[in-house]
This record gives C-alpha cells, sequence and structure tokens, in this order.
C-alpha cells in the first residue's frame, strides 16, 4: 500500500506512543542496542547472602544425605536389567539358575496392593510372549493379574537366566545373595560414594 | 506442568529410584493419564520394568489409578506430590523437634517405604532404636505405638485409604479390574488397637529371627513372621498436608515474634495450636476464639494478667500486618488470626528481599513502594522513591525487563491513543510469585545437576577413598598394627586428599543451597495455593 513506503515516506521515525510518558525524554541517549544473547553466567553485581549454618542446618543437611544413600539401597530403586544374551552361542553352563525361594520373596512385608516384585527374571522373548498370553486370559483385577501371574511364573518355571553385569548389577542378584560371596558382590553394587 | 517442574521431577526420580521409574514417572506428567499399554509402547520399557515402576510410584502415593469405562485402568502421576521429596528431611526433623528421636524414625520409615502397616513400623523403628542402645538396653515396642498413637491423635499420620468391605451385591458382579479405594474423614486418625508386645532386636549376623527385616541373606522365614499380622489392610501414610500446617504456623510465630515481642508470639502460637485441629488447612481464616478461651489455653509458664492479654491481643489485632483480627466481641473479644493475609506478607517480604540481594537495596526501595502503592505513574515513583529521573528509570526498566514490575495502561481517549494514555507501573503479586517459583525450580534443578557432575568427576577419587575406608576398617577389627595402618592411610596422597575435601565441601554446600531453595518454594507456593482457593 502507498502509506506503506518502507519506513521511508512522511512520519519516519514516529513512535505510536508518546515517550514522554514512559520517561525517555528528548535528547536522552538510549541505552546501546544489544547484538547478541544475554550470556551464559551474567556477571553477579551482588554476592549471595550466606547459607544458614548452625546446629539445625547440619543436621537436616546430613540427614538429607543419609535419605538419598538409604534409598538407594531400598528394594524401591530399580536398576536397570543387565543386557540379555544370546544363550545359542554361549555354553549352557555358564546360565545361572537360581535356588528355588519363590515362594519366600513374596511374603516380605509388603502391602498387598504393590507387590514388590522381587520375582524380576531376565526377560526373554519368551516370557514376554507367556506374560502377554496369561494377561490376556486373566481377566480378573489388574493387581491381582500381577500376582497371579508371579505366582505362575515361579510354579512353572523353576529355572530362570540370571545374568552377573559387572557394572549394574540387578537389584535381584544382591537380594538372592545369602551371603557366599559378600566380598564380592560390595564392589558391584556401589555404583558412587554417597555424601 | 512447567519444564522446569518436569525436569527437576524427573532429576528427583532419578536420584531416588533409578531411572527406569524415572522414564515411566516423567512420561506420566507429560501426558497425563495413562493406561498401561499405552505407558509400554510410548516409553519403550518391557512390560514387566513398567510393572515394577507403577508399583513402586503407587506404592509412594506419587501415582494414583482410576477404572474407567470399559474396564480400562488409568494411571496419573502427581507433580507436586514429586517435589515434596526435596522437603523429607524437614519432615523428619520437624518430627524430631515434636517427638524426640522415636517419633522421627517414625516419619522416616514412613516417608522412605510410602505406605506401611502400624506394627510393621513399630517393630522397625524398634529394631532401630535398639541398634543405638547400649549394650543390653532394648526399646519396648508400647513405647514406640505410643508415640505413633500420639502421631496420629495431632494428625501428623494418616490411614490410606483402604478397600471396602465387600457386600452380598457385588458377589454377583465380577470384581473390577482395580479396587476403588475410600476413607472416612472421622476413620482416618483411628489407631486400630494392637497388642504388640515385645522388644526391640539387634541386627547380628548369627541372629536368625531377625523379624520383620526381610534381609536376603535369610530366605529362611521363622515361625514368628508366618503368624497373621492383626492389622493387615490397615496401612499408614505421613500426612505432609499437616506438617505444611506446622510449617507454615511456625513462619508466622516467627514474623510476629521478630515485629513485636517474645510474649505476642506467645499468643499468636497459642491460638494456632488451639486451631490446628478445628481448621481446614485451606481456610483463610482460623475459627474465632473468645479472649477467655485464650487465657486458658495459654502455657503454664506465662503468667500475664487477663488484662495484659486483652491489651496485646488489642495490638496485635491493630498492627498494620494484619496478622490477626477481630471478629467480634463476645467473650471478651472474638479473634481469628488471618492466615491468607499472612501467608501474603510472608511471601511479599520474600519478594522484597529477592529483589533487594539480586539488584541491591534502591531497586528494593522502588520495588516495596510500588508494591505498597499499588499503582504509580513514572513521576511519581521518581518522587516518592527519592531517587533521581535517570537512576529510577534505570532501575524500573531493569525491574520490568525482568518481569517482577508490569505496565498498566489507562486510556485517557477511546481510541486508546498512546499520547494519551496514563501508563502505571504495578506489581502483580501472584504473577511474580509464579514466576519466581519457577525459577526456583531451575535452580534446584541446576543444583542437582551441578551435584551429580562434582560427584562423576570424582568417581575414582571417591571409590578409592571408600576401598581404603573399608580396608582399614576390616584391618581395624582384626587388630592390625599402627605400622600396618599408616600405610594403608598413606594409599591416598595429600593432594588426593584435599582434592576429597574440596569435594565433601562443594557438594554439602550444594546440598544446604537446595534445602535453602526448597524454604523459599514452600512460602511462595502457601501463598499461591491460598490465592487460588480464595480466587
Amino acid at each position: 500500500m502507498a502509506s506503506r513506503g518502507g519506513g521511508r515516506g512522511r512520519g519516519r521515525g514516529q513512535l505510536t506512543f508518546n515517550m514522554e510518558a514512559v520517561g525517555i525524554g528528548k535528547g536522552d541517549a538510549l541505552p546501546p542496542p544489544t547484538l547478541k544473547p544475554s550470556p551464559l553466567f551474567p556477571p553477579l553485581e551482588f554476592r549471595p547472602v550466606p547459607l544458614p549454618s548452625g546446629e539445625e542446618g547440619e543436621y537436616v543437611l546430613a540427614l538429607k544425605q543419609e535419605l538419598r544413600g538409604a534409598m538407594r539401597q531400598l528394594p524401591y530403586f530399580i536398576r536397570p536389567a543387565a543386557p540379555k544374551r544370546d544363550w545359542r552361542r554361549l555354553p549352557r553352563e555358564l546360565k545361572i539358575r537360581v535356588r528355588k525361594l519363590q515362594k519366600e520373596r513374596t511374603t516380605i512385608l509388603i502391602p498387598k496392593r504393590a507387590p514388590k516384585t522381587p520375582a524380576e527374571k531376565e526377560e526373554t522373548i519368551q516370557k514376554l510372549e507367556t506374560l502377554e498370553k496369561k494377561e490376556e486370559e486373566v481377566t480378573s483385577e489388574e493387581d491381582e493379574e500381577k500376582e497371579e501371574e508371579e505366582e505362575k511364573e515361579e510354579d512353572e518355571e523353576e529355572e530362570y537366566d540370571e545374568e552377573e553385569h559387572e557394572e549394574e548389577t540387578d537389584y535381584i542378584m544382591s537380594y538372592f545373595d545369602n551371603g557366599e560371596d559378600f566380598g564380592g558382590d560390595s564392589d558391584d553394587n556401589m555404583d558412587e560414594a554417597i555424601y | 506442568m512447567t519444564q522446569a517442574e518436569i525436569k527437576l521431577c524427573s532429576l528427583l526420580l532419578q536420584e531416588h529410584f533409578g531411572e527406569i521409574v524415572d522414564k515411566i514417572g516423567t512420561h506420566l506428567i507429560r501426558t497425563g493419564g495413562q493406561p498401561l499399554r499405552v505407558i509400554v509402547h510410548d516409553t519403550g520399557t518391557s512390560l514387566d520394568q513398567v510393572k515394577k515402576a507403577l508399583c513402586v510410584l503407587i506404592q509412594h502415593n506419587l501415582v494414583t489409578y482410576q477404572i474407567h469405562k470399559r474396564g480400562i485402568v488409568e494411571y496419573e502421576a502427581h507433580c507436586s506430590r514429586i517435589l515434596r521429596i526435596l522437603r523429607y528431611p524437614r519432615y523428619i526433623y520437624t518430627a524430631k523437634t515434636l517427638y524426640s528421636d522415636t517419633g522421627e524414625l517414625i516419619v522416616e520409615e514412613l516417608l522412605l517405604n510410602g505406605k506401611m502397616t502400624m506394627s510393621a513400623v513399630v517393630k522397625k523403628v524398634a529394631d532401630r532404636l535398639t541398634e543405638t542402645m547400649e549394650d543390653g538396653k532394648t526399646m519396648d515396642y508400647s513405647e514406640v505405638s505410643s508415640t505413633f498413637g500420639r502421631l496420629a491423635d495431632t494428625h501428623f499420620v494418616q490411614r490410606c485409604p483402604f478397600v471396602p468391605d465387600p457386600t452380598d451385591s457385588a458377589d454377583a458382579q465380577p470384581p473390577p479390574p482395580a479396587p476403588t479405594l475410600s476413607i472416612n474423614e472421622k476413620d482416618m486418625y483411628l489407631v486400630p488397637k494392637l497388642n504388640l508386645i515385645g522388644k526391640g532386636k539387634r541386627r547380628r549376623s548369627s541372629d536368625d529371627d531377625a523379624a520383620g527385616e526381610p534381609k536376603p541373606k535369610r530366605p529362611k522365614q521363622t515361625a514368628e513372621s508366618k503368624e497373621p499380622i492383626p492389622d493387615d489392610g490397615i496401612y499408614w501414610q505421613a500426612n505432609l498436608d499437616r506438617f505444611h500446617q506446622h510449617f507454615r504456623d511456625q513462619s508466622i510465630v516467627s514474623a510476629v515474634a521478630n515485629r513485636m515481642d517474645q510474649t505476642s508470639s506467645e499468643i499468636v502460637r497459642t491460638m494456632l495450636r488451639m486451631s490446628e485441629i478445628t481448621t481446614s488447612s485451606c481456610a483463610p481464616f482460623t475459627q474465632p476464639l473468645s479472649s477467655n478461651e485464650i487465657f486458658r489455653s495459654l502455657p503454664v509458664g506465662y503468667n500475664i494478667s487477663k488484662q495484659v492479654l486483652d491489651q496485646y491481643l488489642t495490638l496485635l489485632a491493630d498492627d498494620p500486618l494484619e496478622f490477626v483480627g477481630k471478629s467480634g466481641d463476645s467473650g471478651g473479644g472474638m479473634y481469628v488470626i488471618n492466615l491468607h493475609k499472612a501467608l501474603a506478607s510472608l511471601a511479599m517480604a520474600t519478594l522484597e528481599s529477592i529483589v533487594q540481594e539480586r539488584f541491591g537495596s534502591r531497586c528494593a526501595r522502588i520495588f516495596r513502594l510500588v508494591l505498597r502503592k499499588k499503582h504509580l505513574e513514572q513521576k511519581q515513583v521518581e518522587d516518592f522513591a527519592m531517587i533521581p529521573a535517570k537512576e529510577a528509570k534505570d532501575m524500573l526498566y531493569k525491574l520490568l525487563s525482568e518481569n517482577l514490575i508490569s505496565l498498566q495502561e489507562i486510556p485517557k481517549t477511546p481510541d486508546h491513543a498512546p499520547s494519551r494514555t496514563f501508563y502505571l507501573y504495578t506489581v502483580n503479586s501472584l504473577s511474580a510469585a509464579r514466576m519466581l517459583l519457577r525459577r526456583c525450580y531451575k535452580s534446584i534443578a541446576n543444583l542437582i545437576e551441578r551435584r551429580q557432575f562434582e560427584t562423576k568427576e570424582n568417581k575414582r577419587l571417591l571409590e578409592k577413598s571408600q576401598r581404603v575406608e573399608a580396608i582399614l576398617a576390616s584391618m581395624q577389627a582384626t587388630g592390625a598394627e599402627e605400622a600396618q595402618l599408616q600405610e594403608i592411610e598413606e594409599m591416598i596422597t595429600a593432594p588426593e586428599r584435599q582434592q576429597l575435601e574440596s569435594l565433601k565441601r562443594n557438594v554439602n554446600k550444594l546440598d544446604a543451597s537446595e534445602i535453602q531453595v526448597d524454604e523459599t518454594i514452600f512460602v511462595l507456593e502457601s501463598y499461591a495455593e491460598s490465592t487460588m482457593k480464595r480466587a
């Protein structure tokens, strides 16, 4: 349109609002234009106030660090599963069989709504299929489903594979540990120091 | 859920529950309610892992489930509840101050495990306390039970909703895919009558009956744990709202103590204590209390006369802070505590302090001015604040760019011509508080990341020091000589020791900062919640 001459016609340089109202008087120097985004760590003009120290502060701090460490050791901390191995290519004797401790596992202090599924097994493709099949068959409560599945699995499959992985041991490994390789395990399970 | 909140939740879940729970939890926060299948499909984790993760999350009250039509169960994550993990140490410390070590351990066990039955808690706590006591002494179950009862009476722990008893008609229908849990208001704090007799046990490696301890080394179950648990199905959880109420009361009392004197703060504390159970946590006012009642309930040590009490109450009611208000004259004067106003004042004080520490005291003066006067023009700001025009302008624009102050346009003419419009500076408290809250979340996320980075950098060194400590401990146990111990200690060289020291210092500082920022979050969040509930 004619009136919009690319900023070259009349009225160039006029702003839509009255500058004085906002406080920029005529002839005042404008602040320098910003040519780049603000720095990632802008310089601090004022130093922050020191943190509260004292008995309470230190106690709460110690509590916090202890809690962090404690929560890592609880069974609620789920470690990622060890990788699947193709058992067709490896000698059978390397498969680790777990002792028959199924029944005891589920009778620890667990609220019935959330079975601390200690019956963690390494997933092979077979197991997933059987799980899904069972899920489709059983139409009752979903929670009971989980328990049923575990019980069924425990009954049917007595041997299953467990793999010991150097860095990330399944929490189940430490769970079934009956103290034989105490010294060895402690290295495996301590990922980092808890401060 | 803002991005900052989601990031922080993800970090917290990862630190406390592992990566798998983190992945599932974050996915649920981002996408809202989802059924199991969809979660499995979207996150790409196996069905088993997803189930485990969901169990853990539900156990800790971080995720709830609902049955929808066609029998599909949907899971929903609660972002605000996940953020409470930051506050666990504060809750435990509060329990310690109120109910000493026993209370502290009870609350700690409940927080770490999410939900537990009373008998399980009592056993565990008794065992833990026995460990710390001297040889030969044990902790009685009855003592722990009585502390538990007191915690329930003051509403610090509450029952979890439970499955209602099945009625006859329900037998005809097939049971639903997930139980619908409900709880009666009056049942929430009922302590079951348990006859818990026993004492705590020390955990010795040769002990066969480490009752209640799911130790992996003792897979054999003893006869003791085969008994039916008398309070099966009655689970308890920590009542976080009550703790928040306590924190709020504490800050109000200390604010009054700072502004006036010790006696007035004691009066306010008494009033708050009397309304603890009668007022719900989100009410804007407490129930009106008569001056006679307050006089009767004052703590025993304070023997001030009724007249003096009345004078103090009048002073408090007339104070411009308006923490206490007079609502009537019966019974010697009915007084209420303005909870909403108190929270608002605390939040504004926090805002002012933030502005002062970040931008300087002159900016803080301008900010306080605009806060009090609500709307001011440019010229008026310069006049009232007694700051030269150029500097005042500069500071106002700085605050404006940080979104702490906003411009309000008031047109004089219907065509909103800019030359004929008033531009007023104003502070929108709620949005400023929210903006700072978002910043707090981001700060804590940064702090956690930095701490993880620091620990990862020095991982090798930390592992080495742990090994050395373990060797030292074992050698000391077997009675090694001084020279050998010295040798082992020297395995860590002096510069390494220094590095460890500085690492420890940094990690402590980062942790303490997290705790400090969490306190700010509490004040700002309470204010935001209270304003929303009011509106």
